[in-house]
């Protein structure tokens, strides 16, 4: 088990800049995501901390070494990798019990660890079959097992769910945290799903175009996040910015010093008479999901925006309705900086 | 139309119907040919004989019933050595070609400059003509006195030659034997040429079937087998191989099919001088004998279908699955 340490770490594909200068440091036994959109650099980083890419600037620690020039293999790392990428020609069984034996490990002790492995993931029953004759989860269960049986002090995946099916894939993300609960060991976890990062992190690192936007707990980035980017990243549906011929004057009244934007999470609007309200606005289309609904509404400033409510009755479409939300909920934004004052 | 029409030219019948011309065709095209050999296999038929005439015309008062194929089993000297000269040459063409493709394959599957002319020029041998490839590796290449062999080799001699006279090593070189170049026209090495020229003509073959194949490789199973600190060899061994069964397997078969009828290359190596394979045979047979060279011909049918079966039964699982 081991921490990690990344000092200015950077990458370079020839003269194309994709990660420019990141510093981050992750705790052992703490399960990390890396969440950002597509593109971001996400991938890279991982593949840098696996040893599958080259660093090209600043150095990466595990535990207390340098691991820069240090063999993928001999990292400590294993990896779960988004198609699974088992050998195809070999049983389940040996393809967990590839990693030791390419480390010469002794057969009884490969024996031992592959079946423990197998009994955690419940494939025990599967161990003489080859891939091809696994269903998408189970093939995930023995990728994850594959990355066990080396018993790694970092465990690295790359959106490891994108490839399953809805249901499976929060029933997976289920084992995944059981799995860290259970063998208390580093994660790192790549994906572009807020909930995924919402879900299952001790701490998430927003990433975008090769940046950190922020470092921090679900909790903090969905209450305090530092700037536009990632107060629209985290939450779904995404929160609202208000500019000021949006707001009433009594919104207004809150935009003071370089605060031009007010953000609302659309989970967070309480009706109200227009009088008190920060925003009036009209409804215009409901989407309906049984637990709550999603209503569109369009601002006096024309813009539209979303929220969320369980009491539908006081949404009419096309009539004017005042909506305010608790002032600790509200944050001000600047939309130059993009950054979240106060 | 009604209903009972339809029963009849229910919906199998018409398609069958529409079918049988093609097919009496191709049964006729494998048939006929097959028949008259074994029909000629089991008669007296030869093309020229002045005290026996009736023999030059096909017919079936010349019955000779196993005569031919006794003939040629135990009487014709070269039959046994044609049969093992057939096999050592495929096998030994198969083994180099998917040894050396499979290396070539493999080096040039990575990204360097000038990737696309080294392809195209390694792919170049595979559109020379047989016979062609032939004049050029025996004359130009193989030549004991004006090939590439017989100067090379001269080159050597003269080198040493002129060596014996320098001080304090001339003695060490002294003791040196002139080297004499290889004959690739002899009784014992003919062969050998052939199997040369023929590696080195079809080895393109493997390279371009296996490289397609490498391209389909999955790079991420390649980065799992890194991380679970498996060597190149490792890889090569335990993905790559695997990965490559199939196309294994179809160059193999290819080639048996095709180099057990090698013909032109053995012709202008020795023609025939201690390198005979069943084909050639049949060849020398029908130039006077048709009856042995029909007798031959199918006991080569025979041959091809085991060593087919066999190749089947190896190579050919991976093929299924
Ligand atoms: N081999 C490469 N050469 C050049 N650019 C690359 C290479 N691999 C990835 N990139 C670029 O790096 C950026 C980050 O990629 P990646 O880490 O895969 O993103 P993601 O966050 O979606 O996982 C992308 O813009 C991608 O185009
Ligand atoms: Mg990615």
């Amino acid at each position: 088990m081991a921490g990690l340490t990344l000092r200015n770490v950077a990458k370079n594909y020839a003269d194309v800049n994709v990660i420019e200068s990141i510093d981050l440091d992750i705790k052992d036994g703490e399960f990390v995501v890396f969440v950002g959109p597509s593109g971001c650099g996400k991938s890279t980083l991982l593949r840098m901390i696996a040893g599958l890419e080259d660093i090209t600037g600043g150095t990466i620690a595990i535990g207390d070494t340098v691991v820069n020039e240090v063999a993928p293999a001999k990292r400590g790392v294993a990896m779960v990798f988004q198609t699974y990428a088992l050998y195809p020609h070999m049983t389940v069984y040996k393809n967990m019990a590839f990693g030791l034996k390419q480390a010469k490990t002794p057969k009884d002790e490969i024996d031992k660890r592959v079946r423990a492995a197998a009994e955690i993931l419940e494939i025990s029953d599967l161990l003489e079959r080859t891939p091809r004759a696994l269903s998408g989860g189970q093939r995930q269960r023995v990728a994850i097992g594959r990355a066990i049986v080396r018993e790694p002090s970092v465990f690295l995946f790359d959106e490891p769910l994108s490839n399953l099916d809805a249901a499976l894939r929060v029933q997976t993300r289920i084992e995944i945290a059981r799995l860290h609960q259970r063998l208390g060991t580093t994660m790192i976890y790549v994906t572009h799903d807020q909930v995924e990062a919402m879900t299952l992190a001790d701490k998430i690192v927003v990433l975008r175009g090769g940046n950190i936007e922020q470092v921090g707990s679900p909790i903090e980035l969905y209450e305090t996040p530092d700037n536009m980017f990632v107060a629209q990243f985290i939450g779904s549906p995404k929160m609202n910015f208000f500019k000021a011929e949006d707001l009433t004057k009594k919104g207004q009244a809150m935009l003071k010093g370089d605060v031009d934007r007010l953000g609302i999470r659309p989970e967070h609007f309480t009706t109200t008479d227009v009088k008190s309200a920060l925003v009036v606005a009209t409804p215009d289309l409901v989407e309906n999901l049984g637990e709550n609904a999603l209503v569109h509404c369009i601002t006096e400033g024309g813009m539209e925006f979303i929220v969320k409510t369980t009491d539908l009755t006081k949404f009419k479409q096309g009539k004017k309705i005042g909506l305010t939300a608790d002032k600790a909920r509200v944050l001000g934004f600047n939309s130059t900086t993009q950054k979240r004052i106060g | 139309m009604n209903a009972g029409m339809a029963t009849i030219m229910g919906n199998r019948t018409l398609p069958r119907l529409l079918q049988t011309p093609a097919v009496v065709l191709l049964l006729a095209w494998m048939l006929v040919p097959l028949s008259m050999t074994l029909f000629f296999s089991f008669i007296r038929y030869v093309l020229n004989n002045l005290r026996k005439p009736e023999w030059t015309t096909p017919s079936i008062d010349n019955w000779r019933g196993w005569g031919n194929y006794e003939y040629v089993l135990y009487k014709a000297k070269d039959f046994w050595f044609a049969v093992e000269n057939s096999l050592i040459i495929v096998g030994s063409i198969i083994v180099f070609t998917v040894v050396l493709g499979l290396a070539i394959a493999v080096l040039i599957n990575r990204t360097f400059p000038g990737r696309g002319i080294v392809r195209v020029l390694l792919i170049s041998p595979f559109f020379i003509m047989p016979a062609v490839n032939a004049v050029l590796w025996i004359n130009m290449i193989l030549d004991p006195v004006l090939g590439l062999n017989g100067l090379a080799i001269g080159g050597i001699n003269n080198m040493v030659a002129s060596l014996t006279n320098a001080p304090l090593v001339g003695w060490f070189f002294a003791l040196w034997p002139v080297i004499e170049p290889i004959s690739f026209r002899g009784t014992e090495t003919s062969a050998i040429a052939v199997i040369i020229m023929v590696t080195w003509q079809w080895t393109p073959f493997a390279v371009l079937i296996f490289m397609t194949s490498l391209q389909s490789e999955d790079q991420q199973q390649k980065e799992a087998a890194i991380l679970d600190g498996a060597s190149a060899w490792s890889q090569f061994c335990n993905l790559t191989l695997p990965h490559l069964a199939r196309p294994i397997a179809i160059v193999v078969m290819i080639q048996a099919i095709f180099h057990l009828s090698l013909y032109a290359e053995i012709e202008i190596v020795s023609r025939g001088n201690g390198n005979k394979n069943l084909p050639y045979l049949i060849g020398e047979f029908a130039s006077n004998n048709i009856g042995a060279a029909s007798a031959t011909g199918i006991l080569a049918v025979i041959l091809a279908n085991i060593v087919a079966i066999f190749l089947l039964r190896i190579v050919g699982k991976n093929l299924m699955d």
